[in-house]
């Protein structure tokens, strides 16, 4: 399968935007070519701000610039846009729900050999717990392309993580995406692995070949959408008793808390199982060398289910 | 409008005597409500350029309290403009479902542009909405930002005022309420502030120095700004006195926040009254 590098894809497609409406601007802290913005600064002069290593004001100075009518679209790596200017996303872009859109690259472990610095591994957990913002993980081309335009269209606060790690082309051109919405990409009734941006390639080879080596078929859906979450495809998951959340995030408050918590409130008996970054710190290492000792890659994804039927 | 200096003087007398009704009613930040009351009352009924009855104006002058804890004295000051009473203010600050509270907020309060209240957040978000009135070519409006001395210590700040020169925002006017004392104590006792203006001319903005507490000097300084339409952007450096306008409460830490007698009220009310009789009917 053909796979695409989402920053490149974000990154190109913010030009498209630039091109559909004059009042999209891109911020970013230094970080323009690591975000792949070049291509919007030089097409639209002007409409980029580069605040300099600030994160800070950057999500601040965003939230002035959103006040006078505009769409500024921040640019950041998943650590430093969640976690240093934290109470600037909470306090000047939520609260007053500011129409601010905010773009992670280096989401989960993807950041690799840059090091835990460079890690986002708290992102979800610390932008669900913002009230009010809607939170995508991109995962595919296609989708991502989407969902930047949904974020244009809506008027509110937006965050989006994705992977410096490539990703699966998985949808055709013309699949409609939705805040709050979810896409099986795999039919199967014997269980469900619930998974969100570079995982579901990795979801989808495995129970592909669990499906081969068993007969056993489970089903693979994206909840891209993770707040809102797609509360009825959690639920449909939950009723084949089998439940996997592969996600690349801290276990805690990423993916897997979500989808936990609908399976709670809703009251479903499941067999579950949360596959995501241990609760730890690791030494920096090649991402797919962390996927797979954390066992969200291909072969841990299929060990789960296994361990599972 | 045109006020005179006793008419602006006679302003800031009534919003201080507002400003000690509201404080024996509730905890408000008396202190820093004071010292900034004159810059404010200037500001307010004289230099910017608001309409309450259009506050979605394109060419307002927009105003962010960095410095959030002066909720009360902006918005007295938008009272005497006209935004509302000053006995609604009164009346409904900090009740349940009430417009007004300890830091201003915008979801119930539209005259307040922007919520604020953490500290370091209102002059970097003044610096987009600068940035953003350039990008719609808006040659006319200014951005008016006030901020304690104390919040000069985050960060944010200075991110920001780095920032501010580079996008040459001539159309934002950034105000230091320079009191001396922050909630703990003295600003010089518990940091390494040093002097603010040199700071800020360092980083290359336009400063200017003031008395905070002259009426005639904060005019003169209002009516001395750059054009909203030229490059570099303005310090005000007001120098305060923490409290200021009551001799009880003057330069000192006890009154960053607090509420007063009836007794206190009394003494308080009347000291103001004798003072400007003082100066402006023998």
């Amino acid at each position: 399968m053909s796979k695409s590098y989402l920053r490149n894809v974000i990154g190109e497609y913010m030009s498209v935007l630039g091109e559909k409406n004059d009042k999209v601007l891109v911020i970013n802290a230094d970080l323009a070519a690591t975000c792949r913005n070049k291509t919007f600064k030089e097409k639209f002069p002007g409409r980029e701000f580069s605040v300099g290593i600030a994160e800070q004001n950057m999500v601040s100075f965003a939230a002035g610039l959103s006040l006078e009518g505009f769409i500024p679209f921040v640019f950041s790596m998943a650590p430093f846009l969640t976690m240093r200017a934290c109470e600037q996303v909470r306090t000047d872009v939520a609260y007053g729900n500011k129409n601010v859109k905010l773009i992670s690259v280096y989401s989960g472990v993807s950041g690799g050999i840059s090091g835990a610095t460079h890690w986002g591994l708290e992102d979800i957990g610390i932008v669900t717990s913002v009230p009010g913002i809607k939170v995508i993980e991109a995962g595919d081309k296609v989708q991502a392309q989407k969902i930047l335009e949904l974020s244009v269209q809506y008027d509110g606060p937006v965050y989006i993580r994705c992977s410096v790690e490539p990703c699966d082309d998985i949808y055709e051109e013309g699949t409609e995406f939705s805040f709050g919405g979810s896409k099986t990409v795999y039919e199967g009734n014997d269980g469900a692995v619930l998974c969100a941006g570079v995982t579901i390639g990795y979801a989808l080879e495995a129970v592909k070949e669990v499906e081969k080596e068993t007969g056993k078929r489970f089903r693979v859906v994206d909840l891209y959408s993770i707040k809102p979450i797609d509360k009825q495809a959690v639920i449909e998951a939950a009723k084949t008793g089998k439940v996997i959340v592969a996600h690349d995030h801290n276990i805690y408050g990423g993916l897997g808390s979500m989808v936990s918590k609908v399976i709670c409130e809703e009251g479903l008996a499941t067999e579950f199982a949360n596959i995501g970054v241990p609760d730890r710190f690791d030494a920096m290492a090649h991402a797919p060398y962390l996927y797979e000792k954390y066992g969200y890659d291909v072969k841990g994804i299929k060990e789960t289910i296994l361990k599972m039927i | 409008m045109s006020y005179s200096i006793s008419e602006l003087e006679k302003a800031a007398m009534e919003i201080r005597i507002n400003l000690l009704k509201l404080c024996n009613k509730e905890v408000i930040h008396i202190g820093g409500d004071l010292s900034l009351t004159d810059v404010m009352t200037v500001l307010w009924l004289y230099k910017i350029n608001y309409d309450p009855k259009n506050i979605k104006d394109e060419n307002r002058d927009r105003f962010v309290l960095s410095k959030g804890h002066a909720s009360a004295v902006t918005s007295f000051c938008q009272a005497a403009l006209g935004c509302f009473s000053p006995e609604d203010v009164i009346n409904e600050y900090a009740k349940d479902s009430g417009r007004f509270s300890m830091h201003s907020c915008n979801i119930v309060n539209p005259f307040v542009e922007v919520s604020t209240g953490s500290l370091g957040h209102g002059m970097p978000i003044a610096c987009g909405m600068a940035a953003g009135l350039k990008l719609k070519n808006n040659r006319t409006s200014r951005v008016y930002t006030v901020m304690g001395d104390g919040e000069q210590s985050e960060g944010s700040i200075w991110e920001a005022a780095m920032n501010a020169v580079h996008c040459k925002l001539g159309n934002l006017v950034a105000i230091v309420d320079n009191n001396g004392l922050q909630a703990d104590g003295y600003i010089d006792d518990l940091t390494g502030l040093g002097n603010i203006a040199d700071k800020y001319r360092s980083f290359g903005w336009n400063v200017v120095e003031i008395d905070g507490n002259n009426i005639e000097e904060i005019k003169k300084a209002f009516d001395s700004l750059p054009s909203p339409d030229s490059d570099v952007p303005t310090c005000i450096i007001a120098h305060t006195v923490k409290g200021k306008g009551v001799d009880f409460m003057e330069d000192l830490q006890r009154w960053h926040a607090g509420k007063i007698t009836d007794e206190q009220l009394k003494e308080a009310v009347d000291g103001l009254e004798k003072a400007y009789s003082a100066r402006w009917q023998s």
